[in-house]
C-alpha cells in the first residue's frame, strides 16, 4: 500500500511563516511540529523553511532544558518527550541531550518522596513500589499518552547511547503502562479503574501503548492485539487508526487487508500520523527507527 | 473598550468586572427558569428561544461563545450534550443579534471534531466544523485567579473564551463519581487547554476537583447555564452511567442558583456539593434565596440513582 501523499500536501500548506505548524490554523505549537518534522523525515523530502522551523523550535525551549507547547506558555511539559524523538542534530546535540536529561527528571508527582511522605502521614501507607511514569504537566500524576511518549523517546536516546540509567526508565514506564491495561486488554488515558468500576480503552492510547511496549513479551499482549484490531475495524478517527497501525505494525500484528487512509485529517498531527503509519508499513517507523 | 479586549490586555485586572466574586451576595434573587421538555424534538427551539426572553439577555452585537459537554463517541448514550439543544441555543441566540461560536475542549479523549461528528453534531448543526473551536487547542493566556481557593494561582486559557462577551456553559444533567453531580460549574473544565496541561487536565484535580471547579467559577461568575435534563444520566455517571429522563431544561444567568436547582431536581441535596458550597456558599444555594420560575423544582423532581459512595448526597446536613 503506498504512502499518501495528500496527508504531506495537507501538512505543507498548514505550515507558518515563522516555520511553525498550528494544529489546525493559527500560532505554531511544538507538538504538531514536531509531527510534522518526522513525518517530512518518513518523507525522505526536506522540510520547506527547514531553517526557520529550527530557530522556531529552539526558541521554545526553557532555562530548564524542556520544552513548553508554545512560545506564550512559559512551562516545559510533556511535549519535551516528542522534542526528544526528533533525531538530535533537527534542534542541536546540546540542546536535545538537555531535553532527554529534562525527560529523565520527570516522573508523575504518585512517584515523588514528597507525596509517599505525605500519604505516609495520611495513612501510613508505606510506597508499595509502583512504577513510575510521566505526566502531562509538572506536579501532577502520570498518565499513559505522556509514559508511552517518554518512553518512546527514551528507546531512541538508549540506542544512540545505552545507559543503565535510562534502560530503568524505560523498564519504568513499560511497567507503568502495563499497570494501567484496562480488563478490556486496551488503554485509555489511564485510569482502568474508578470506584471499583472497571473503564474502557480508546483506540488511540492502546495504539500508542503498544507501540511502546515493541519488544516486549507478546503473550501477555495477546488480548490487547485482538482488541486493536477490533478498534481498526471501527475506525473512528485518523489519528486512532494511525497510532493502531502503528502499535500493531511494531508486534507485526495488523490483519492483511485493513483499511487504510480513509478518515478525515482534521489536524495537523492527524495528517501527520496518518503519513507515519502508511510510511510505518513501508517499512520506516520513526518512532522506533 | 469592550470587556474582551480589557480580558485579553489585562487579563489580572479584568476579572474584578465580572461581578459577583465567590461568597459575595447576590445583587437579587437569582432568576432560574425550569422548562419541561420531554424529548428532543422540534419544541426544543422554541423552548430556549422562550426561556432566553424571560432572561432578558441582551446580547446584539455580542459574541457569545457555547459550550456544551462532549466527552465520548457514544451516540446513543446520554454521554454529551444532546446537539440539537446546542443547535436550538446557537439559532435562539443569533435571532437575538449575537455572533455565536461553539467551543469546547473535552477531557479525556483528543479528537474533538471526531468525538463532535460522532455525537451528531456535524448532522444536526449545518456549518458545524466552521462555528466550532477545539478549546483544547485554542490559543492561549495566562489569567491570573484572583482569590484562589484550590492552590492554584493562575491557568492558561483560551482566546475565544477569554474574549466572549457571554459564555454559555451547556452541560449534560449528570451524576459525577468524584464531585457528587456534574452541571454548568464542572463543565468549565472543558475550558481548561489540554494542550497545555494533559487529556485529562490533571492539574485541576491535583488542585482539588472542587476547588478548581470554585475557582474557575470565580473567573466566570456570570457566565449563563443552560441544562440538558431532557435525557441526563444517573449512576456512575459521568461516563459509565445509566440515561435517566428527567424531562427539563434548566437555564439562568447565575450558576450557583442553577446548579442548586438541578440538584434538587435531582434529588440530591446541594449543601452536600462541596463545590457550591466552595463558590456560592450555604446561603447562596438555599431553596428560598433563588427565584424560580417556569417549573417548580420539586413538581419535576426525580430520583437520580447515586453509587454507593455517593449516596450521603441525599441527606440534608444536620
Amino acid at each position: 500500500m503506498g504512502i499518501d501523499n495528500g496527508a504531506l500536501d495537507n501538512i505543507r500548506a498548514a505550515q507558518n511563516t515563522d516555520g511553525g505548524w498550528p494544529y489546525r490554523k493559527g500560532g505554531s505549537w511544538t507538538e504538531p511540529t514536531i509531527y510534522a518534522l518526522l513525518a517530512y523525515r518518513a518523507a525522505r523530502v526536506a522540510v520547506p523553511r527547514s531553517a526557520d522551523a529550527a530557530a522556531w523550535l529552539g526558541a521554545v525551549q526553557q532555562r530548564d532544558g524542556g520544552w513548553t507547547p508554545r512560545r506564550t506558555v512559559d512551562q516545559s511539559t510533556w511535549v519535551t518527550a516528542l522534542v526528544a524523538l526528533l533525531p538530535p542534530d533537527t534542534v542541536g546535540v546540546e540542546r536535545h541531550a538537555r531535553a532527554v536529561d529534562w525527560v529523565l527528571r520527570q516522573t508523575g508527582m504518585e512517584s515523588s518522596p514528597v507525596y509517599h511522605l505525605r500519604n505516609f502521614l495520611r495513612s501510613g501507607e508505606l510506597p508499595g513500589g509502583e512504577p513510575s511514569g510521566w505526566p502531562w504537566f509538572p506536579g501532577t500524576a502520570a498518565w499513559v499518552t505522556p509514559t508511552c511518549l517518554g518512553v518512546l523517546a527514551l528507546k531512541k536516546s538508549y540506542w544512540r547511547q545505552p545507559s543503565t540509567q535510562v534502560r530503568e526508565r524505560i523498564d519504568q514506564g513499560q511497567k507503568f503502562l502495563l499497570s494501567r491495561q484496562c480488563a478490556d486488554g486496551g488503554w485509555n488515558h489511564g485510569s482502568a479503574h474508578a470506584l471499583g468500576y472497571n473503564s474502557g480503552s480508546y483506540p488511540e492510547t492502546t495504539g500508542q501503548v503498544l507501540l511502546a511496549l515493541a519488544g516486549t513479551d507478546p503473550v501477555r499482549l495477546e488480548g490487547s492485539f485482538s482488541l486493536a484490531q477490533r478498534f481498526l475495524r471501527e475506525q473512528r478517527s485518523s489519528a486512532g487508526v494511525a497510532w493502531l497501525r502503528l502499535g500493531l505494525l511494531a508486534h507485526q500484528q495488523v490483519p492483511a487487508g485493513a483499511p487504510l487512509l480513509d478518515m478525515p485529517c482534521r489536524t495537523v498531527p492527524d495528517s501527520a500520523l496518518t503519513f507515519l503509519a502508511a510510511a510505518a508499513e513501508q517499512g520506516y517507523n520513526a518512532f522506533l527507527e | 473598550m469592550r470587556r474582551r479586549d480589557f480580558l485579553m490586555g489585562a487579563p489580572v485586572a479584568a476579572l474584578g468586572l465580572a461581578g459577583c466574586g465567590r461568597n459575595a451576595a447576590p445583587r437579587s434573587r437569582p432568576l432560574v427558569k425550569v422548562t419541561r421538555a420531554p424529548a428532543y424534538s422540534q419544541d426544543i427551539y422554541d423552548t430556549v428561544r422562550h426561556a432566553l426572553a424571560e432572561h432578558k439577555l441582551n446580547v446584539r452585537g455580542r459574541r457569545v461563545v457555547l459550550k456544551p459537554n462532549l466527552v465520548e463517541f457514544e451516540p446513543e448514550s446520554a454521554i454529551n450534550t444532546h446537539p440539537m439543544l446546542v443547535h436550538a441555543a446557537f439559532e435562539a441566540f443569533r435571532e437575538l443579534g449575537a455572533s455565536v461560536t461553539i467551543a469546547e475542549g473535552p477531557g479525556h479523549r483528543r479528537g474533538t471534531l471526531d468525538l463532535a461528528d460522532a455525537a451528531g453534531y456535524f448532522q444536526t448543526i449545518p456549518g458545524f466544523e466552521d462555528l466550532f473551536t477545539d478549546l483544547n487547542l485554542d490559543e492561549v493566556s495566562r489569567v491570573h485567579l484572583p482569590d484562589p481557593v484550590s492552590h492554584l494561582r493562575s491557568l492558561y486559557l483560551p482566546h475565544t473564551v477569554l474574549g466572549s462577551d457571554l459564555l454559555v456553559s451547556m452541560p449534560k444533567m449528570k451524576t459525577h463519581h468524584w464531585t457528587g453531580a456534574t452541571l454548568s460549574m464542572k463543565n468549565l473544565f472543558g475550558i481548561v487547554p489540554g494542550a497545555v496541561y494533559g487529556w485529562p487536565k490533571n492539574v485541576l484535580h491535583w488542585a482539588g476537583i472542587h476547588q478548581s471547579i470554585a475557582d474557575l467559577h470565580s473567573l466566570f461568575p456570570n457566565h449563563f447555564a443552560i441544562v440538558d435534563g431532557i435525557v441526563g444520566m444517573d449512576g456512575n455517571g459521568p461516563i459509565q452511567g445509566r440515561p435517566k429522563a428527567a424531562g427539563v431544561i434548566v437555564s439562568g444567568h447565575d450558576p450557583i442558583a442553577v446548579d442548586a436547582t438541578c440538584c434538587r431536581i435531582m434529588q440530591i441535596e446541594p449543601s452536600r456539593i462541596e463545590y457550591l458550597t466552595l463558590a456560592g456558599g450555604l446561603e447562596r444555594i438555599a431553596a428560598e434565596n433563588i427565584e424560580q420560575i417556569g417549573e417548580k423544582p420539586d413538581s419535576v423532581a426525580t430520583r437520580f440513582d447515586l453509587i454507593m459512595e455517593l449516596r450521603d448526597l441525599r441527606r440534608v446536613p444536620a
